[in-house]
């Protein structure tokens, strides 16, 4: 597989056309989640090789807990076990969808976000924007992206290169937050594709929310992430259930 | 006379995008927001350069990129990709179409200029006319 010709050829043009791959943590992980014969003592060993992905799991598997001292899982193996190797999918998945984000608000919105805990930011009371995409496909499940109105109109002028008053209304700011989502998920899509996830991204749903609660589903996992960049907040969370299908 | 630029994407805030970079250049930038569109504009306006997204409603990028290629007068247009999908499987089946370029979203206009300079002539509009 490694040396195939089209891995070659696909090397050859990536390199050509400037298109960066996924971190090698993640790809390995990514294939081994994929795998429906999976070692799960690989996977673990992988997580805890990285002292990131090893915090993170851990957070997704004590959601109630607000600080590591209210954890009631507190090691790899036992979070892998409790919670499935859906787990181990979200991470290898937030990982390059974080990138994606940060990548495409600082190359489109000139806007340096920063990864926070969730935990570490106000819950987005009252009204506020919600962007919705859909994956289905050997790995189901979505990617919810949330602001205040204010930062979704700070965050289309920037995409616009425009004053925030210059703003025309209302369709404006939604298709900038649905083609913000659209390129962070397209990025992370390909990435799952690459190890053999195969699926299909669903065009992405912008609208109003006041009480937003992430649907979960059976067999599946969820994670919440957090940015920050100065008055902006953006919260994301992805559920997914792997081999669906 | 105006270089002629088609961009084909779904979302109006990528056009606007692609409008904005063009603006200081002597370009006529046609815009379609599908494949289907996308092809009658390109059939009609015969645009020296088309600038394409893959996943859109109607008809999308790949299947757009077929058809031109199977049409003898548009199959010289010059394509370059402007998309997400960065994912191996479609890197190659729109190699093996046949792009100029690729660009991945999220793109920098100046690297959609430099990409499309290779492609066509960019002459730089007079300042008046440009802001």
């Amino acid at each position: 597989m490694q040396g195939s010709p089209d891995n070659n050829q696909y090397r050859e043009l990536a390199r050509r056309y400037g298109i960066a791959s996924a971190p090698e943590s993640v790809s390995r992980l990514t294939q081994l989640v994929a795998r429906q014969d999976c070692d799960v003592d690989e996977i673990v060993r992988v997580i805890e090789k990285d002292p990131g992905l090893s915090a993170r799991l851990l957070r997704v598997a004590n959601p109630h807990a607000n600080h590591e001292s209210e954890y009631t899982v507190d090691s790899v193996d036992q979070a892998i076990m409790r919670n499935g190797i859906g787990c181990a999918l979200l991470l290898a998945m937030g990982t390059p969808l974080s990138l994606a984000l940060i990548k495409t608000f600082q190359t489109m919105v000139s806007l340096k976000l920063e990864s926070v805990d969730p935990h570490q930011l106000d819950s987005l009371n009252g009204m506020h924007m919600l962007c919705s995409i859909g994956f289905a496909g050997k790995v189901t499940g979505h990617v919810y992206l949330r602001m205040s109105s204010n930062s979704a109109r700070s965050i289309a002028a920037g995409i616009l290169g425009i004053e925030p008053k210059e703003i025309g209304g209302n369709d404006e700011i939604r298709d900038a937050a649905g083609e913000l989502l659209n390129i962070m998920t397209g990025n992370f899509k390909s990435n799952l594709c690459d190890a053999g996830l195969d699926c299909k991204l669903e065009p992405p749903q912008v609208g109003i929310t006041e009480d937003f609660t992430t649907p979960t589903q059976p067999g599946g996992g969820l994670e919440r992430l957090a940015f920050r960049a100065d008055k902006i907040e953006i919260f994301v969370d992805v559920s997914a259930n792997p081999w669906s299908d | 006379m105006a270089t002629k630029i088609l961009s084909v994407d779904d979302s109006r805030t990528i056009r606007l995008i692609v409008g904005k970079a063009f603006r200081p250049y002597d370009v006529k930038l046609l815009e379609a927001a599908n494949g289907e569109e996308g092809l009658a504009m390109a059939a009609k306006e015969m645009p020296d350069l088309i600038i394409l997204d893959v996943t859109m409603p109607v008809m999308d990028g790949v299947t757009m990129l077929g058809k031109l290629k199977e049409d003898p007068l548009l199959k010289g247009i010059p394509v370059i990709m402007l998309t997400a999908e960065s994912g191996r499987e479609n890197v190659l089946q729109i190699a093996r179409l046949g792009v100029r370029d690729y660009l991945v979203k999220p793109f920098k206009e100046d690297q959609l200029i430099e990409k499309a300079g290779r492609c066509v002539t960019l002459e730089k509009r007079p300042v008046a006319a440009a802001a």
